[in-house]
C-alpha cells in the first residue's frame, strides 16, 4: 500500500496529464453541448493538477479559480441561452472531418518524428531562481506567488498593463456585441 | 517528478486535440472551448520551461496568457450570442454570408 502511494506520488504529472487528455477527447466527441462543457471542466481541473505537480502552486490555484469558477460557468450560461431543443443539429461533425483527422494525424506524426530526440531525451530540471536584487529576503522555492509577483511587476510590467487595457476593451466589446438594439 | 519531455508530450497532445476539435466540430461553442484548450497547452509549455530553466518569467507569462484567454472567451461568447439572435443558429456551416 505504501509502495503504491509512493508510485502514484512520483507519477502525479503523468496521471493528471492522461486524465486531461481523456477529458479533452470526451469534449471533442460528445454529442451534447452540456457534456462537452463538463469534459472541458474536467480537462481544465486536470491541467490545474499538472500545474501543481510542476511546482507552480499559484498558477494551479489561479487555473481552478479562473476556469472552473469563471469560464466554465460562462459557457454553461451560453449553452442554456443558445442550445434550444427546437432545432436539431444536422450532424455532429463537419463534412471534411475525414480529411481533417488525416491532416492532424500526419502533422502529429511528423512533429513527433522531428522532435523525438527532444521528447525522449535526458530529463532535467532546476529550482526556481530570481535575479539576486529581486530575490532579496525571499525563499523563492517556497514562496511561489511572491516570486511570480516580483517577476511580473519588476521585469514584465508592460505586458501586465497591456493586459489590463485588453480586458477593458474585451469588457466593453462584449457588452456592445451582446446588446439587443443598436444605438 | 515529471521531466520536461513528458510535459512537452502531454501539451503537444492537448494542442493536437484542440486543433482536431476546431477542424471537425460544427458547434461554435465547442470550437471556442477547443481554442481554450490550445491556450492551456501553451501554458503548460510555459510552466514546463520555467521549471526547466528555473526562471519565474515563464510562470508570469502563463498568468498573462490566462488573462488573455479570459478576455478572448468573453468576446467569443458575446459573438455567439449575437449570432444566435441574428441567425438563430450556432452551427458554423450554416453561416455562409461570405460564400461566393
Amino acid at each position: 500500500m505504501e509502495h503504491l502511494l509512493q508510485v502514484i506520488g512520483q507519477n502525479m504529472f503523468a496521471i493528471f496529464g492522461a486524465l486531461a487528455l481523456a477529458g479533452a477527447a470526451f469534449m471533442v466527441i460528445s454529442r451534447s453541448a452540456v457534456h462537452s462543457v463538463l469534459g472541458f471542466l474536467f480537462a481544465m481541473l486536470c491541467v490545474a493538477g499538472c500545474f501543481l505537480s510542476l511546482e507552480a502552486e499559484f498558477l494551479g490555484m489561479a487555473q481552478i479559480l479562473v476556469y472552473a469558477g469563471g469560464i466554465v460557468v460562462l459557457f454553461l450560461f451560453v449553452v442554456m441561452l443558445v442550445e434550444l431543443s427546437k432545432y436539431k443539429e444536422k450532424g455532429l461533425f463537419q463534412l471534411q472531418s475525414r480529411y481533417a483527422i488525416g491532416v492532424v494525424a500526419i502533422g502529429a506524426i511528423g512533429f513527433l518524428a522531428m522532435f523525438r530526440k527532444a521528447f525522449f531525451g535526458a530529463p532535467s530540471s532546476e529550482a526556481l531562481v530570481l535575479r539576486p536584487d529581486l530575490a532579496k529576503g525571499l525563499d523563492v522555492a517556497q514562496q511561489n506567488a511572491q516570486a511570480i509577483s516580483r517577476s511580473l511587476f519588476a521585469d514584465n510590467l508592460l505586458p501586465f498593463e497591456i493586459l489590463s487595457i485588453v480586458l477593458l476593451v474585451a469588457l466593453v466589446g462584449a457588452l456592445v456585441l451582446a446588446k439587443k438594439e443598436r444605438v | 517528478m515529471a521531466n520536461l519531455n513528458a510535459v512537452l508530450l502531454i501539451s503537444f497532445l492537448l494542442f493536437s486535440i484542440g486543433v482536431l476539435g476546431i477542424l471537425i466540430r460544427r458547434n461554435a461553442l465547442i470550437i471556442l472551448m477547443c481554442v481554450e484548450l490550445m491556450l492551456n497547452a501553451a501554458n503548460l509549455n510555459f510552466i514546463a520551461f520555467a521549471r526547466h530553466y528555473g526562471s519565474a518569467t515563464g510562470q508570469a507569462y502563463a498568468l498573462l496568457v490566462m488573462g488573455f484567454a479570459a478576455a478572448e472567451v468573453a468576446v467569443g461568447l458575446a459573438l455567439v450570442v449575437a449570432l444566435y439572435r441574428k441567425r438563430d443558429t450556432v452551427q458554423v456551416d450554416d453561416i455562409n454570408l461570405l460564400k461566393g
